[in-house]
């Protein structure tokens, strides 16, 4: 089979991290244009030939027009394997939906399923993405899923900008006590949780904290933030059990409805997130708000697929 | 259209299969819906393959297939069973097939965790599709999300409703604070402290470093509690009894171990003999032969039966999710 070439195309909104992906690369984003007709209809064509490349399609979801952001990459993966190309990997660092991904005692669909689905019916060969919601994800899928780690880009963060030998890791909820746990092995320090307890008739729900953070310099970790309403109010907690400060880092810095406001209230010092959503606006917005560019680690992941190479190394290791 | 060949169809049966897998529990289903077993024959050949004859007619019938996940040297014979009794009643004209898997096998192998493994959950998902099941029932998956597995319904049941009965009627209750033994088992068991409205702790086992032994480290308080130490299944019930020495060091006053799936292989029963645990509960969601004076046992067929009836009767399961049935 002739050797072939890395094709990086990116829609036309939200260009930022396929920006600094391609840079990283030392290449240039495909040509294409992405517009939209008057009756609203996603319009898509690539300029230049494609034909027997191996296709990264870069985009970044998040909030506000998720459905069009999804449509729009549908699309685009149609129209690479239309125009022939070798194979087409499809690079979601924040998964859509992926928090819809059980029936969990209810009569709901498992609309991270459907995702799946539709991007394989579309003619996705490949999927790289972030922090999924739940691993199991991957198995929603027929073709291959390497599902990256934020995690040693946030070792390496914590290690740079926070005096962590005083820190104690936060699980934000019981649902992501394996994650803080993962860190704070990673950290060599000491975790804690807190546990949302259900609201009765006539209370309020209450947030209770287990284990001791006193004096302590609190580092809540979780894989998003939306609201912020709980990232507030569990910072209150920790601080009324004597921790000395609050900060969050969170992979998918999503930041919908009131988050700015909530969190620029909140007793928050500092909230970080990744780029896997776009996020530039939010920062001018909110001065506690700072960024960890995990845009390497998806270059570095799409040179060493397109070489062959394995990806494991990055599920420990921050690229050189 | 829709509507008059729904009403054309005719009225049909339900039909109870039962694998080799865990014939205790299939026969007490039998025994609660009223409705014996179907004659099944399902045998081994001398070369090991297995041979499967159905003994009835189960020409457009409501056919159900009982068969767990277990044995250390039979799992692979009995999903190889299941897979032949799914394919055996497909050919005979059954209208539909729904398999009855209290234990989902292979179900942690459920995703590609930093490794090149394979995600066999949902390879046996493929295959039970592929067989020809309609619809699967089955209880406590190990990750809710296995049910996304598959193209076909899934219904995860729970052991909640029947575990959150034994705690009230069985337990120091009110001086019991629940337990998970690991970092990924919060959620559950958050889940059933806001229920029972008691207090909530978790193990946390470190990871072990170079030249020393991994250690366990308790997050919250355990002094003069009676701990329920609560988790979807027992294996080789390693992290179970040393979960149990960490809380008695830290002043628990008894620990209780409160599981879904009794697995039990290895040295289970010799580390069990040998713990300081007053009491070790499952379910029969698999066969238990756990001969020991601090076992018991909490009963899921009922669980199963109401599910299967109100299956064929086109009725809502989700009661099952919040009630045990008697």
């Amino acid at each position: 089979m002739p050797t072939n070439s890395i094709k990086l195309l990116a829609p036309d909104v939200h260009r930022g991290l396929a920006e600094l992906v391609a840079k990283r690369l030392g290449l240039q984003l495909t040509s294409s244009k992405l517009k939209r007709d008057p009756t609203g209809e996603v319009s898509f064509s690539i300029g230049e030939s494609v034909r027997d490349q191996d296709i990264f399609i870069i985009t970044q979801i998040g909030s506000g027009v998720v459905n069009d952001r999804v449509l729009e990459l549908l699309i685009m993966i149609n129209a690479s394997k239309t125009a022939s190309a070798r194979r087409i990997t499809a690079i979601i660092p924040n998964f859509p939906y992926a928090r819809q991904d059980r029936k969990d005692k209810s009569r709901a669909p498992i609309t991270a399923k459907l995702m799946a689905d539709m991007l394989t019916t579309a003619g996705c060969d490949h999927v790289i993405t972030m922090d999924l919601h739940a691993s199991q994800i991957q198995g929603f899928f027929d073709v291959p899923v390497d599902n990256l780690y934020a995690e040693p880009s946030v070792v390496r963060y914590i290690k740079e900008n926070v005096n962590y030998m005083d820190s104690i890791i936060i699980s934000p909820d019981a649902g992501g006590a394996k994650r803080a746990a993962t860190l704070a092995d990673r950290l060599d320090l000491n975790f804690a949780l807190i546990h949302k307890e259900r609201a009765r008739a006539n209370e309020v729900s209450r947030m209770v904290l287990v284990g001791d953070v006193t004096d302590k310099i609190c580092i809540i970790v979780d894989d998003m933030a939306d609201t912020c309403g709980t990232l507030a109010k569990a910072a209150e907690i920790l601080l009324e059990n004597r921790a000395k400060s609050v900060i969050a880092i969170v992979t998918h810095g999503v930041l919908s409805g009131r988050a700015i406001e909530n969190i620029n209230n909140s007793k928050l010092d500092r909230v970080v997130c990744t780029n896997t959503v776009p996020f530039e606006e939010k920062i001018k917005k909110c001065p506690k708000l700072a960024v960890i560019d995990i845009s390497s680690v998806l270059a570095e992941s799409i040179r060493r697929l397109h070489n062959g190479e394995s990806i494991s190394y990055l599920f420990k290791n921050y690229p050189l | 259209m829709n509507s008059e060949s729904r009403e054309d169809m005719a009225i049909n049966s339900i039909k109870l299969l039962a694998g080799n897998s865990h014939p205790d529990l299939a026969e007490q289903i039998s025994k609660k819906l009223g409705i014996p077993l179907s004659k099944v024959g399902v045998y081994q050949y001398s070369n090991k393959e297995t041979s499967v004859t159905i003994g009835e007619s189960l020409r457009d019938e409501d056919v159900y297939i009982i068969q767990t996940g277990i044995g250390e040297q039979e799992i692979n014979d009995f999903l190889m069973e299941l897979l032949i009794l799914i394919h055996a009643c497909k050919i005979a004209s059954a209208r539909k097939i729904t398999t009855v898997i209290p234990n989902f096998p292979y179900a942690r192998q459920d995703k590609k965790d930093k490794s090149r493994a394979p995600i066999t959950a949902k390879l046996v998902a493929n295959l039970l599709q592929t067989a020809g099941a309609d619809h699967v029932i089955t209880m406590d998956l190990h990750a809710s999300q296995i049910q996304g597995f598959f193209h076909i319904p899934v219904d995860n049941l729970y052991a909640e409703p029947s575990v959150l009965n034994y705690i009230r009627t069985k337990t120091d209750f009110d001086n019991a604070i629940l337990v998970s033994p690991d970092a990924g088992g919060a959620k559950r068991v958050a889940a059933l402290a806001d229920k029972l409205d008691l207090n909530f702790a978790l193990i946390h086992k470190e990871r072990q470093k170079a030249n020393e032994v991994s250690k366990m480290v308790l997050v919250g308080d355990v002094t003069n509690k009676s701990c329920l130490l609560v988790d979807d299944m027992a294996d080789t019930c390693g992290t179970l009894v040393k979960a149990c020495d960490t809380l008695m060091e830290h002043g628990a006053k008894e620990v209780i171990a409160i599981v879904t799936h009794g697995i039990f292989s290895g040295s289970a029963r010799e580390k069990l003999r040998n713990s300081r645990l007053s009491r070790i509960v499952c379910t029969n969601t698999v066969p238990v032969d756990l001969d020991l004076p601090i076992a018991d046992q909490i009963d899921i067929s009922p669980t199963f039966a109401e599910a299967i009836r109100r299956l064929h009767n086109g009725e809502s399961v989700s009661y099952l999710f919040t009630h045990a049935p008697v």
